[in-house]
């Protein structure tokens, strides 16, 4: 069904795996408040084009980590003076990501040390 | 955790404002999107297909959102809610006649429930009442009776089992010194009472050990409800005094709003004000009406303190043979006090309300089902768009929950209005100070009831409706399915239970209609028709000797006499149906002495000429009271067909002679001559056998208080304020009270049967009326379904009067099987009625007969209302049917 430019171009990304979509979130959050296309922008260039958010995931994942307490949302003027919905990290979504972080260090290090010796 | 349901909360309640949100949200992201395409060099075409590429199902995403948000589940529920209502309005009969039905039993209900709640459950306002324990002294041939005072002090000082003993002295007072003077009740109780119980007085002192003793100050307590009516709730009314009998007593305190002790009272006052005034108390063989409560010492148990103080009483029947002869003792928790006799009138009406809502119940339960066969299509297609089980479930659930719900709201009203009619009915001694009324425990009970009754009607159909979802096709009609036939079964058994519930709930109001007409049958041995009584009592200090008060007596009964519309009028010291009563020993001459407990023990009235005749009581042997049986003429007395027959077996008793109280070598005997036989009367009650009785002349044996009874020839009530205006031309400061027609007595002392008549008749009509309408539904249902069949039997040939009897024999066999139940059920059942039967068998024959015609008419009435309706079938239109 799907058209095969959009095939070639899906190949070359890496789905992100399980729980780092969050961790990416609040990674981009923690330099300045941004809204969801500038977050999955932002994603999309700091990893040279290999990282891409799906919107169907973004959204919820953001709805949940302001569940969660995260991060909160306001609504402001966007780059071009349009509305849209900023979020930003808040003290507990700081302390979320260090810890956060601290155990994606040790897990790739980790897998990094296994596949080595492999 | 509170910050994520806080949350939920927010987004649930916020919802229409934040799906705008996430829809601008979601916009903008799919315009910068946009932008970014046309800016790469795609043309516009290419980049919107692009962004539509990215970005999925917008729906989905919102779904999932709102999934993230939490809300989800509080989604699902709102749309239920609205679903259902709009499912409901759109159905106002049925929501109608499921709701009425509910309303109505959970309203009947919940006013049983707030009887039963301030009559048996609800805390009694003192410190740990369970072991509080109310002592009586009890006797073989009289039953329970007052305790002797010097008794009362022997056990207080022998026995190990109670932490302290009090005792309560009742008094009555003529209170003056206000516009209308009034007679008020009271106790007398020990300095000890209100520690002992763990009452304080709302202000004011408590007694002082002091005030124990014969010659204490006068001083009285009020009861809450006195001190707002009479002094109205002025809290400088301690050290105030107040006019009882003529004589002034000290206010010293105030009682709590909830306090009550062991009988209505409106004032306490110390014992040693009623040793002052009482010889009475003294004497050992006296039973003044007194009685005495203990507190169980820690670790006792209630069969210990029975056996000890058992023993206790034999010792003391054994010291003092003249007075406590066969005298032992009984012990009782005091909410059995309160509770009394009324507590299996309560109980039984709690059973039969709960029946109500049963079958309340079973008949919602029908009328959803029989919807929901109606929905199989609509369940169906929900099923195939991928609603889950549960989720059909829960929205059953809710459309029941809604019916409920407003059930419950409207039982409730219907409630409060019920309940006041119920509290007039039921004796509010029974009740806690406050009475019956909506209370937390009530409220908690109607919402009880309403959340159980909506999961008992409402699971079976929901579950019901899953599984005919599940299995038909959309394409089907599903009305001809299997599963019509099984939901058809399970509807049929839903009438039965009804019908057998409707059948023991009739048996009962049976039995209680065939008791109550049995009792009102009783001849009371007197007319109680244009009969009114009223209590006087004369105080001692106005009155100080015989002659004092005969004069009044002698005037007040001239001027009543005088008074047009009455025919006659007369004075006598205990009136049958009032409870009240007077006692004594009796000796006979030439009889054998018996022991000392053994002697016959009479009631005794004092009366005027004229009482048996104002009375109606006939007179069967020898002649009435007459003015010549005067003070100084010879003693004469009047006994009745009982006491004849009892001690002068086989003789003539007119001439014979007794002297009262047993012999006594101090004193010289008064001998008293028997000049008349008169007929038995019901002193205690219709249902109750009449007891040994003499009367003596009011001027031979002359008492300070007594009742007035007056024949009249207008509606008897009519006559008190002439009455009252005649007392006070006599005395300004005469107290009337007690004022009731001899037919209030009457009612009132077959009070508890008549609630239970009452309510019993109006629960089983409401079940008749109930089952009644589940067995049409099914006929009239089943009749809907079949018309294809019937047309084509009436194709075929087959007569209207064919296809009627088929329909009620169908309605027949569910009938006999209701009746045959429920008959079985009211076989096993009824005896717990037989205390508040009389004369009537708990399997009278003759009522069951009666119960099964009754609802075999109503059961082929409701049938027969829809087999008619096959009558209009047009076999070419029953045939095209569908």
């Amino acid at each position: 069904m799907l058209p095969v430019e959009a095939n070639r171009e899906t190949m070359s990304r890496i789905d992100l795996p399980q729980g780092t979509l969050d961790l990416l979130i609040l990674c981009t959050l923690s330099l300045e408040p941004q809204h969801g296309w500038g977050i999955s922008e932002r994603v999309q260039q700091m990893s040279s084009e290999v990282l891409c958010i799906q919107q169907g995931s973004l959204y919820p994942a953001l709805h949940r980590l302001e569940r969660r307490g995260l991060i909160r949302a306001r609504w402001g003027a966007s780059e071009n003076n349009r509305r849209a919905r900023y979020y930003e990290l808040t003290k507990a979504g700081r302390k979320q990501l260090e810890t956060e972080t601290g155990l994606w260090k040790q897990l790739t290090v980790a897998v990094n040390q296994v596949l080595g010796e492999a | 955790m509170l910050g994520d349901l806080l949350f939920r909360l927010r987004a649930f309640f916020r919802a229409e404002s934040m799906d705008a949100g996430l829809d601008e949200e979601l916009q903008f992201h799919l315009d910068r999107q946009l932008e970014k395409y046309i800016q790469a060099g795609h043309s516009p075409e290419e980049a919107r297909r692009r962004v539509r590429l990215d970005f999925g199902g917008a729906t989905q995403i919102t779904e999932e959102c709102r999934q993230a948000r939490g809300t989800h589940a509080l989604e699902a529920l709102r749309q239920d809610l609205r679903y259902g209502f709009r499912t409901l309005r759109k159905n106002s009969g049925f929501s109608c006649v499921a709701l009425l039905t509910l309303a109505l039993a959970i309203g009947a209900n919940t006013a049983i429930f707030s009887v039963v709640y301030s009559a048996l459950l609800r805390p009694l306002p003192y410190a740990d009442p369970d072991h509080l324990i109310v002592l009586n002294e009890t006797h073989p041939r009289i039953g329970t009776i007052s305790v002797s005072y010097p008794n009362f002090l022997d056990w207080r000082a022998q026995n190990h089992v109670f932490s302290g003993m009090a005792v309560m002295a009742s008094v009555g007072h003529n209170l003056s010194g206000i516009a209308q003077p009034e007679t008020i009740s009271g106790q007398a109780v020990s300095s000890n009472f209100l520690s002992l119980i763990g009452v304080h007085p709302l202000f004011g002192r408590d007694f002082d050990p002091s005030e124990d003793k014969p010659g204490a100050t006068p001083a009285v307590m009020l009861t809450y409800p006195l001190w707002q009516s009479h002094f109205a709730g002025r809290q400088d009314v301690i050290g105030r005094s107040v006019s009882l009998d003529g004589r002034g007593f000290t206010i010293i305190a105030v009682l709590p709003p909830n306090f009550r002790t062991t009988e209505a009272v409106s004032v306490l006052e110390p014992l040693g004000v009623w040793l002052t005034n009482n010889n009475g108390p003294i004497e050992r063989a006296n039973r003044l009406d007194t009685g005495a409560l203990g507190r169980l010492a820690g670790g006792i148990t209630l069969e210990r303190a029975r056996a000890e103080m058992v023993g206790i009483a034999a010792r003391l029947a054994e010291a003092y043979p003249e007075a406590n002869d066969q005298f032992g003792i009984a012990l009782q928790p005091i909410r059995e006090l309160f509770v009394g006799d009324i507590r299996s009138t309560i109980l039984v009406l709690f059973i039969a309300v709960m029946f109500v809502l049963l079958i309340a119940c079973a008949n919602v339960a029908n009328l959803f089902l029989m919807r929901a066969a109606g929905r199989t299509r609509e369940i169906a297609l929900r099923v195939a768009i991928g609603a889950t089980g549960g989720r059909i479930i829960q929205q059953m659930l809710v459309e029941s929950f809604i019916v409920a719900g407003f059930g419950g709201i409207l039982g409730l009203a219907l409630a409060f209005a019920g309940m006041r009619a119920m509290t007039s009915l039921i004796p509010a001694a029974a009740m806690s100070a406050n009475g019956a009324g909506v209370n937390g425990a009530v409220l908690l009970f109607a919402l009880g009831a309403t959340a159980l009754s909506a999961i008992a009607f409402g699971l079976a159909p929901a579950m019901q409706s899953v599984r005919t979802g599940a299995h038909s096709r959309l394409t089907e009609s599903g009305k001809s399915s299997t599963g019509g036939v099984r939901q058809n079964r399970k509807r049929t058994m839903l009438v039965v239970a009804e019908l057998a519930l409707s059948v023991i709930l009739l048996t009962g109001a049976g039995l209680m209609v065939k008791s109550v007409s049995r009792l009102m049958a009783v001849d009371p041995g007197f007319r109680t028709d244009h009969l009114l009584r009223l209590n006087m009592g004369l105080t001692s200090s106005q009155y100080p000797d015989n002659t004092a008060v005969r004069a009044f007596w002698r005037r007040l009964l001239d001027e009543v006499r005088a008074l047009p519309a009455v025919e006659s009028a007369a004075l006598g010291t205990h009136v049958p149906l009032t409870n009240s009563h007077g006692r004594s020993d009796i000796t006979v001459e030439g009889m054998p002495l018996p022991a000392p407990g053994s002697f016959p023990h009479p009631d005794d009235h004092s009366v005027s000429p004229g009482y048996l005749r104002t009375l109606g009581v006939r007179l069967l042997r020898g002649r009435d009271f007459t003015d010549a049986d005067s003070e100084t003429a010879p003693k004469v007395a009047l006994v009745n067909a009982r006491l004849a027959r009892g001690l002068f077996p086989g003789q003539d008793p007119v001439g014979k002679r007794f002297f009262n109280g047993r012999p006594d070598p101090a004193r010289k005997p008064v001998w008293i001559t028997i000049v008349g036989v008169v007929d038995d009367t019901r002193m205690y009650g219709l249902a109750n056998p009449s007891r040994l009785e003499i009367y003596f002349p009011l001027a031979q044996a002359t008492p300070d208080e007594m009742d007035l009874i007056v024949r009249s020839r207008i509606h008897p009530a009519a006559l008190t304020s002439s009455i009252r205006a005649v007392t006070a031309s006599i005395d300004r400061n005469q107290p009337i009270s007690a004022v009731s027609t001899m037919n209030e007595l009457v009612q009132n002392s077959v009070g508890n049967r008549r609630v239970t008549l009452i309510l019993l008749g109006v629960f089983s009509a409401l079940a008749l009326v109930l089952a009644g309408i589940g067995i049409y539904g099914v006929i009239s249902y089943s009749v809907a379904q079949r018309t294809r069949e019937i047309g084509i039997r009436m194709a075929l040939g087959a007569g209207r009067q064919d296809v009627i009897r088929m329909i009620l024999v169908q309605g027949a066999r569910i009938a006999s099987a209701g009746l045959i139940i429920g008959i079985v059920a009211a076989f096993g059942l009824t005896r717990y009625l037989e205390k508040l039967l009389f004369s009537v068998s708990p399997t009278d024959a003759p009522t069951f007969a009666m119960v099964a015609l009754v609802l075999a008419l109503v059961a082929l009435l409701a049938c027969y209302i829809p087999a008619r309706r096959t009558l209009r079938v047009d076999p070419m239109t029953a045939l095209r049917y569908e």
